[in-house]
């Protein structure tokens, strides 16, 4: 759980485009339903912060990222839109874990 | 860097270091300190700890594997486990580099941890959670109660669960710290010798680097990390009690007789020795899934550590019950293996998101999702 997959989506050459479509294609085959880039996924009738929790894993294990410190907010989660923009962040090299 | 035993030999180790004295740690409401130290010593409070960090970087699977073992022979050292590996894997997972590698190897060696959720007003509902933690200066400052705080009296530090502004933090806490205090849960129900404390934090003073990850993360998420390990534990611990259940109703049956034949040999006896059984098999199989959703990095665990904590836990009571019936008059004396399960497995329904909590999350599951 805490190293990410080997498998992971190269974020070389497709920047963010491809993470949209993805997380929505991911969205719709765990929950039945259709969802649009900018819907508040946690609002109410929405999906549980457990969900939030399995989206953390998802987007480590499809991006090869870390997501730890303080990045773990809810509000990187609450859209598509924001979780393809927290994966961009992450892909990019820096000195530090971002924590 | 200590020499890690392989689960297997780890497992024998163990056995060696309870023996037949579980029975007494649990009437004394204490495990010695010395058992609580090699443990730990040997990396073994917390094997998931990767061994860059210093640990023995076992998988979930093979933990798990070896938490049933400790726990088919004293939930009060397996509690003292779980509580280790969910601070290790709380630092692992909200701390920064430089937290892990300080943190880590100290929890793989020398140090314990206790983990610090709840409060007098905040049990199943954390979001209640009252204790604050504010930033004055170059310090920060933390203050509140928390209780029934698991591992608490072994512990050389407290990761806490509190309020930062709008969000939340973990705040790694010396246990000699000014202002901590400690107040010893005696005679609790089940898992009497796990060190259970109320503390409180008391205007507690710490540089602002004892906020794991700078702090101001999301509560429900903190919280449901720590609990994702916390859970899984929890439920192979449960495993653990069923094993010994399994053990010593299946040696009672064989050997007892009444009405000229073994117990075994009588069918309502035997249908319990049945119900045992597959008990002991239904929650290995569904924490065996649980952990293999752990080691492929599967978005399933957070679900699946649930759906193992509440179908052990449930088979766990059940079971403790059944081996006493079977044992009748054998097993209803204070000290013995299955009396001293059946209260160990009511406290497995209430720890870690109680039975009704997991249902709530698990109907969400069914409800919400393919």
């Amino acid at each position: 759980m805490t190293v990410p997959s080997e498998q992971a989506v190269s974020g070389t050459t497709d920047g963010g485009d491809a993470v949209q479509p993805e997380l929505l294609r991911f969205l719709s085959a765990r929950t039945g339903r259709s969802w649009t880039t900018d819907t508040d996924l946690f609002a109410a009738g929405g999906l549980s912060s457990l969900f939030a929790m399995e989206l953390v894993v998802h987007l480590e294990q499809t991006y090869g990222i870390s997501v730890r410190g303080t990045d773990l907010r809810l509000e990187n989660f609450r859209t598509v839109r924001r979780m393809a923009a927290l994966v961009d962040r992450l892909r990019r090299p820096t000195g530090d874990d971002g924590a | 860097m200590t020499t890690v035993p392989e689960p297997v030999v780890a497992a024998a180790t163990v056995a060696d270091l309870v023996g037949d004295r579980a029975a007494d740690w649990d009437r004394a409401g204490r495990l010695p300190e010395e058992v609580v130290r090699k443990l730990g010593a040997a990396g073994l409070l917390a094997a998931q700890i990767p061994t860059a960090h210093g640990g023995p970087g076992w998988s979930s699977l093979d933990n798990g594997v070896f938490t049933a073992r400790v726990g088919s022979l004293c939930s009060s050292l397996r509690s003292v486990m779980t509580s280790q590996g969910m601070a290790a894997w709380t630092v692992e997972r909200l701390g920064s580099r430089a937290q892990a590698t300080s943190l880590l190897p100290r929890l793989a060696s020398t140090e314990t941890a206790a983990v610090a959720f709840s409060e007098p007003q905040a049990g199943s509902d954390l979001s209640a959670i009252a204790t604050t933690v504010t930033i004055e200066g170059d310090a920060l400052l933390l203050d509140g109660h928390k209780v029934w705080v698991t591992a608490a009296e072994h512990a050389d530090l407290f990761l806490v669960f509190a309020r930062y502004g709008e969000g939340g933090a973990v705040v790694v806490v010396p246990r000699s710290a000014p202002g901590v205090r400690l107040r010893r849960r005696s005679d609790p129900l089940g898992c009497r010798a796990a060190g259970h404390a109320d503390v409180w934090f008391d205007g507690v003073r710490l540089p602002t680097d004892s906020l794991l990850g700078d702090g101001g993360q999301s509560l429900s998420l903190l919280v449901t990390t720590a609990l994702t390990y916390g859970r899984i534990s929890v439920a192979w611990g449960c495993v653990g009690i069923l094993q010994a259940c399994l053990a010593a109703a299946v040696d009672h049956a064989g050997r007892r007789h009444q009405f000229g034949n073994p117990l075994a040999q009588h069918q309502l006896v035997a249908r319990h020795l049945a119900d045992l059984w597959s008990a002991e098999q239904v929650a290995t199989r569904v924490c065996e899934h649980a952990s293999r959703c752990w080691d492929e990095g599967s978005p399933e665990v957070v679900t699946a550590t649930v759906l193992a904590k509440y179908v052990s836990a449930g088979h766990a009571v059940r079971a403790a019950a059944d081996a006493v019936q079977v044992l009748a008059s054998a097993g209803a004396q204070d000290g013995h293996p299955v009396a001293r399960a059946y209260r160990d497995a009511k406290v497995m329904e209430i720890i870690e998101g109680s039975t009704e909590m997991c249902q709530l999350m698990l109907a969400d599951r069914a409800l919400h999702r393919r």
